[in-house]
């Protein structure tokens, strides 16, 4: 490798970190952060409201917490809560500082642009994984604990903790794939939340489809990876389950392309606010 | 390629199907440009194209050599002030030039000192630790200005710097430019004032309706005006007497003398006239105060070429 390759990569690499972590900052710590805190919270008021107000009957039931925490993580955090923070952190990559009419000072500054998508990728990832692990670390919590000393026992069993691991990865994966699409979505749509609703439907919907169509949603690999399966109702539609690896390679791949398609749009992006 | 010049071939810009610049072909030189020309008439849509915020529909930029769809290395050597009045939210004066010269590459010290040097150059040191939502619209612009100049730009594009600063700012900035352009760099201004890019430029751009209509120094375009005749002051403690010379000259179509010793000459070829004013001088033996072009100037050229049918927008 020359000097002069090895010293760019160095540039580019420094760019997409001080990018990176520009982003992670503002998702976290600023203003615009409160809507995903308020999303995040909503599992977590809930499992609060559900440890208060437990019969006395289900909380000695600790085995039930297993199936509980499985339905809560199938049913509410991927495809809502998960969903729903990606879109907000991912969509406002670009959009935000679009409407807050500052990108242009990111668009003046040293960088190609495919460095500066693939900064704020990472940033975002960053920043989502940030705040949904914890989230449903939480969460978990929060569904065993209330069981009292059966539920302690039965989280910090191997089984359950490799259980949690698995979540998390979903979580995490979850993050790249959605991210991938959302972060396209606020650079190609100027009101990109209705693609974002067409996308959960689809998600949502990808149960009841046949095998081919359930390829091609994240929600349908994302699935794959879960310690407990979870029935959706009797419409649902069985496919032969996805190995980790494919399912793995086909979120990675989707969202490397999904990725490689936003930076050949941010090379076409023009300033011109008063039409955005 | 490399070369010292910013280059516009055969440009065109439309959005949708509104004309931004309609072909326009340019080529500026190193020192101070100043870009004329009334509001809407594509200022900003030139400067957008220069820097890579707009991309031409048709045609071809070069900014030193290098085209605005290189950003990794035009930003090296440009910098831009743009018209736009805001900034990340949250951001501190000094806060916000850090955070630039990080993408530049520089180290945290670097880019500490050079965010330093920059505010103290635009008079805003006091105010560096200080929320920029909270700065004045004077002091906004000089933020844009330290941000545009604080990676050492070999070209300054600005649009319409002068926006917002008081009488004193504003002397401060032009002096600031004029400097710039000594140190050899390219200093693009834009501003609808056109006795302060009187002041600073040594060339300008005339652009209306998209359509670039001059181009160059201010004399070369004057002298190209053949529909207007140049108009010459001379002040000397015998105006008639000259006068009455003068009306001889086939080339001179009026001469009117003025309160104070003054004499208006308009002709046809200045160049002539200078000439045959010497011999005029020596054969009466008048004193001669000043002689100097009356209509030499971007407000005079600008209302011969713009102002009858732009109707205003400039002062």
């Amino acid at each position: 490798m020359s000097a002069a390759t090895h010293d760019s990569s160095r540039v580019w690499r420094g760019q997409i970190w001080t990018i990176a972590k520009n982003e992670v900052r503002r998702n976290l710590f600023s203003r615009r952060s409160f809507a995903v805190y308020l999303l995040v919270a909503m599992p977590l008021a809930l499992m609060v409201l559900r440890a208060l107000f437990m019969p006395s009957g289900m909380r000695a039931n600790s085995t039930h917490a297993v199936t509980e925490f499985a339905e809560v993580f199938h049913i509410f955090f991927l495809r809502f809560v998960i969903f729903f923070a990606n879109a907000m952190i991912f969509v406002r990559l670009f959009r935000g500082e679009i409407l807050e009419r500052s990108l242009h000072y990111t668009l003046l500054a040293p960088i190609r642009r495919d460095i500066l998508v693939a900064g704020k990728y990472v940033g975002g990832v960053l920043s989502a994984v940030l705040i949904l692990l914890p989230t449903t670390l939480l969460t978990y919590l929060l569904v065993y604990l209330p069981h009292g000393a059966g539920g302690l026992e039965i989280m910090m069993s191997g089984s359950s903790l490799g259980h949690l691991v698995k979540y998390l990865f979903i979580v995490v994966l979850a993050c790249f794939a959605y991210g991938s699409f959302f972060m396209l979505a606020g650079l190609f749509f100027k009101n990109p939340m209705v693609p974002a609703v067409l996308f959960l439907g689809w998600e949502i919907l990808t149960p009841f489809l046949p095998a081919l169509l359930k390829a091609l949603s994240f929600v349908h690999y994302l699935v794959s990876f879960a310690p407990v399966p979870v029935s959706l109702g009797a419409f649902a539609l069985l496919a032969r389950p996805v190995s980790w690896w494919v399912a793995v390679l086909a979120l990675l791949l989707s969202s490397a392309v999904l990725v490689f398609l936003a930076s050949l749009v941010a090379r076409r992006l023009e300033v011109t606010y008063s039409v955005d | 390629m490399s070369s010292d010049r910013i280059i516009f071939r055969d440009v065109s810009k439309f959005y949708g199907e509104v004309l931004g610049v309609n072909r326009v072909n340019l080529e500026v030189a190193p020192g101070l440009t100043g870009l004329v020309g009334p509001n809407g008439s594509g200022k900003s849509t030139l400067m957008h194209l220069m820097t890579g915020l707009l991309r031409p529909s048709r045609g071809s930029i070069s900014v030193l050599g290098i085209p605005p769809d290189r950003p990794e290395e035009l930003f090296r050597l440009v910098g831009y002030c743009t018209q736009y009045d805001s900034f990340p939210n949250g951001s501190t004066g000094i806060s916000f030039l850090r955070q630039t010269l990080a993408l530049h590459g520089q180290s945290k010290v670097e880019a500490d000192e050079n965010s330093w040097a920059a505010l103290e150059r635009v008079g805003l040191t006091d105010a560096a630790e200080r929320r920029i939502a909270g700065y004045s619209k004077g002091m906004r612009q000089r933020i844009k200005l330290a941000h545009a100049h604080c990676h050492g730009p070999r070209v300054l594009v600005l649009d319409e710097p002068l926006n917002g600063l008081d009488p004193m700012g504003r002397a401060e900035m032009i002096d600031l430019f004029t400097e710039f352009a000594r140190e050899g760099r390219h200093v693009i201004v834009s501003s609808h004032i056109l006795h302060e890019v009187d002041l600073i430029s040594d060339g300008v751009i005339m652009i209306h309706g998209g359509a670039i209509v001059a181009e160059g120094e201010i004399r070369e375009v004057r002298g190209e005006i053949t529909s207007h005749p140049i108009q010459v002051l001379i002040r000397c403690d015998r105006p008639h007497a000259v006068a009455s010379r003068i009306f001889e000259l086939e080339h001179v179509v009026e001469a009117r003398v003025l309160e104070d010793n003054g004499l208006l000459v308009r002709t046809r070829n200045a160049d002539d006239f200078f000439t045959q004013l010497n011999r005029i001088v020596l054969d009466t033996g008048v004193i001669v105060e000043t002689v100097a072009p009356a209509d030499e100037s971007v407000h005079a050229v600008y209302d011969y070429l713009i102002g009858e049918t732009a109707g205003g927008g400039t002062t």
